[in-house]
């Protein structure tokens, strides 16, 4: 069976509808199969490419070329911090190893070990007078600080952040992903709070 | 939404900015909106638009600076295929923040223009090629297009004209050449995103999906209700003699107020810069500035008193105090350029060679390959400016990053993605030539030293 789940296959089929092209619908329907699975896996892409009837090797090229489609398994949360030259110039670099940090990741292409984030250096985001500034998944985070990194992943980590406290009991883990099952994901780290 | 940073009640593009809830319909409408519309659709044809937005003088905000009016000119008046608007919002330019400011504040204006410039140019459907990463202006104007079609304006028959319209948004998934017309789209179509080896045909004539194209950057679609509204001639007013009207300016960096300010074109760098942005951080003198995004070429601190008119900053006059960058764009010789009004200010805490670095990396990153100059110039100067700051560098590094900005300049590439690149080199190897030498010579960051005798307890003492 394949990767993509009936909705996402109807959801795919209908796109070819809106464009003069078949080709123009391959970037929505990678879209859907990205949100779907959590990163584009060669089953994901070979998938996608037979719903719109293209050649495999296509998809994987335009999949390839563009920097918001991951090929690799990231984490349920994406922070993409810019580090480009507004940004930089108000500190960008030290919020950047600040958040590897804080989520325990070494590197770009690293998942944290709760399978909960992943941080990536990206090119200017376009918010320039709130510098500096990321995205974190579907949304702007401004002016940042460590204190602020530290808050938004205490918050998805589902530990309130009361002045430096641990609460006693963790609260609900994240959601199980079924789709996920090629990540490990580490029974203690959740509990603990953000090195700061 | 954040606190908004910039112009409120400017005199053209953010007059209604700072209005509670601007962006829904129904306030946009009272304020006067749709006026222009329902005014050129059921009073004008499209060549009187297109003549109204010629004798406006307005050109393009993208970067290029092309004259608007003659880009829709340029298109047939009779095709047996459909004609396209596609709206560049692909904002990406290093230092650029403008057309969010802009979508996300007032997207009613932006989808006001493109109903008159559809019209104009006799296109029935348009698209917003819009930057993955803008999630917020994307929502604003999914929910603005729905409005729109609430009431009828994007529909059959908007304001009762005989003209059916339809306006569609694609998402992009994060590439800085798509940006570049040809780049967007292929992308449009579902490619890699590369420029196409142009030009002829112009999108005019084979644009997407090979039909006639114009493609228009979000800024000057937005600027056309007023045009209609008020007339060519009243927008022609402002600005000066050659560069006409208002136009955005992102500020950003080492400022005290960074924000997105629309300005009069033809006041000086100086009045946006230390007027409106607040000037530099207490303490500190603005070093070097860049005039309209990472790809104009640097400015030193002492120019700030330039012009911004899109002539006036290609030939700076107190230039001639400093020693001349090599720049060169199709056999013409420049000082910089106000492309897209992405002002980028930096001050003596920052070293200059870190700075240029860190840009070869975004161009190196951001080349889509198709072109060798830069393919591969970009990672060579990358790696020359790596070995230059970790002290491992000489002379022959500085010459070698001299090759290299030669090398991408002057048209060599198909798109102006090379030609920034070797911009960056080529005006901070010019201006700031004592920082390269240091680093490459002696391994010294003069910048880095200043910022440590800075906050250093012995600061401000003499013959400590």
């Amino acid at each position: 069976m394949g990767v993509l789940s009936e909705h996402v296959i109807e959801e795919i089929r209908g796109l070819p509808a809106q464009f003069p092209d078949i080709r123009s619908a391959v970037m929505p329907a990678l879209d859907l199969a990205q949100e779907h699975v959590g990163y584009l896996s060669p089953e994901a892409m070979s998938e996608v490419a037979e719903l719109l009837k293209l050649d495999p090797g296509y998809v994987q090229g335009v999949a390839t070329f563009y920097t918001l489609f991951h090929t690799e398994p990231v984490g349920k949360h994406r922070m993409y911090l810019c580090t480009n030259i507004s940004c930089k110039l108000r500190g960008a670099d030290d919020l950047l190893a600040h958040a590897m940090q804080s989520v325990g990741v070494g590197g770009q292409s690293e998942v944290s070990a709760d399978g909960l984030f992943s941080v990536e250096a990206v090119e200017c985001l376009g918010a320039c007078e709130y510098a500096p500034m990321m995205r974190l998944d579907h949304s702007y985070h401004y002016d940042l600080t460590a204190e602020k990194i530290d808050a938004l992943i205490a918050e998805r980590k589902n530990v309130l952040p009361i002045h430096g406290e641990v609460p006693a009991k963790p609260a609900e883990g994240p959601p199980a992903a079924p789709a996920k099952p090629a990540r490990k994901r580490a029974a203690a780290p959740r509990k603990k709070k953000a090195d700061a | 939404m954040p606190e908004l940073r910039g112009t409120t009640k400017g005199p053209v593009l953010t007059r209604w900015f700072g209005t509670d809830n601007l962006h829904t319909l129904d306030v946009y409408e009272k304020l006067g909106g749709y006026g222009a519309m329902r005014k050129a659709l059921t009073t004008m044809n499209p060549d009187q638009i297109v003549q109204e937005v010629k004798d406006s003088g307005l050109r393009g905000r993208g970067g290029a600076d092309f004259s608007t009016g003659v880009k829709w000119s340029l298109m047939p008046k009779e095709s047996a295929l459909p004609m396209h608007l596609v709206v560049n919002a692909d904002e990406s330019e290093p230092g650029s923040a403008k057309d969010r400011y802009l979508m996300e504040n007032s997207p009613h204006m932006l989808l006001e223009g493109i109903g008159i410039a559809a019209f104009a140019i006799r296109s029935h459907q348009a698209w917003i090629y819009i930057r993955g990463e803008y999630d917020g202006p994307y929502e604003r104007l999914v929910t603005a297009i729905g409005e729109m079609k609430k009431k009828g304006y994007i529909g059959p028959k908007p304001f009762g004209a005989d003209w059916p319209l339809d306006v569609r948004i694609f998402r992009g998934h994060g590439a800085y050449i798509c940006g570049e017309e040809g780049a967007l789209l292929e992308s449009l179509e579902g490619k890699r995103a590369q420029p196409r080896a142009w030009k002829p045909p112009y999108p005019a004539q084979k644009g997407v999906w090979n039909r006639p194209t114009t493609v228009n950057n979000v800024e000057t679609i937005s600027t056309v209700p007023w045009i209609i509204e008020n007339g060519g001639a009243a927008y022609a007013k402002l600005g000066t003699e050659k560069s006409h009207g208002t136009r955005m300016f992102t500020v950003s960096g080492h400022v005290q107020r960074p924000g997105n300010y629309e300005m009069e074109i033809g006041k000086t760098y100086r009045d946006l810069i230390e007027g409106l942005a607040g000037g530099a951080l207490p303490g500190h003198t603005i070093k070097a500035w860049w005039p309209g995004g990472s790809s104009s070429p640097v400015m030193p601190g002492d120019l700030l008193d330039t012009t911004t008119d899109l002539d006036g900053v290609k030939n700076v006059a107190n230039l001639k105090s400093h020693p001349q960058p090599p720049l060169n764009m199709g056999g013409r010789a420049f000082a910089t350029m106000g492309g897209s009004g992405g002002v980028i200010v930096m001050d003596e805490s920052f070293c200059m060679v870190k700075a240029a670095h860190r840009l070869l990396q975004f161009y190196a990153h951001e080349s889509c390959g198709k072109c060798t100059p830069c393919r591969v110039g970009g990672n060579w100067a990358v790696r020359a400016y790596e070995r230059i700051l970790s002290g491992e560098g000489g002379t022959e590094d500085l010459g070698i990053l001299d090759r290299i900005q030669d090398g991408l300049q002057a048209g060599r590439c198909l798109c102006g993605l090379g030609d920034a690149a070797g911009w960056v080199i080529a005006s901070t190897l010019t201006h700031y030539r004592s920082e390269y030498e240091e680093h490459a010579l002696h391994n010294v960051c003069s910048a880095e030293m200043a910022a440590v005798n800075a906050t250093s307890p012995l600061a401000g003492r003499t013959n400590a």
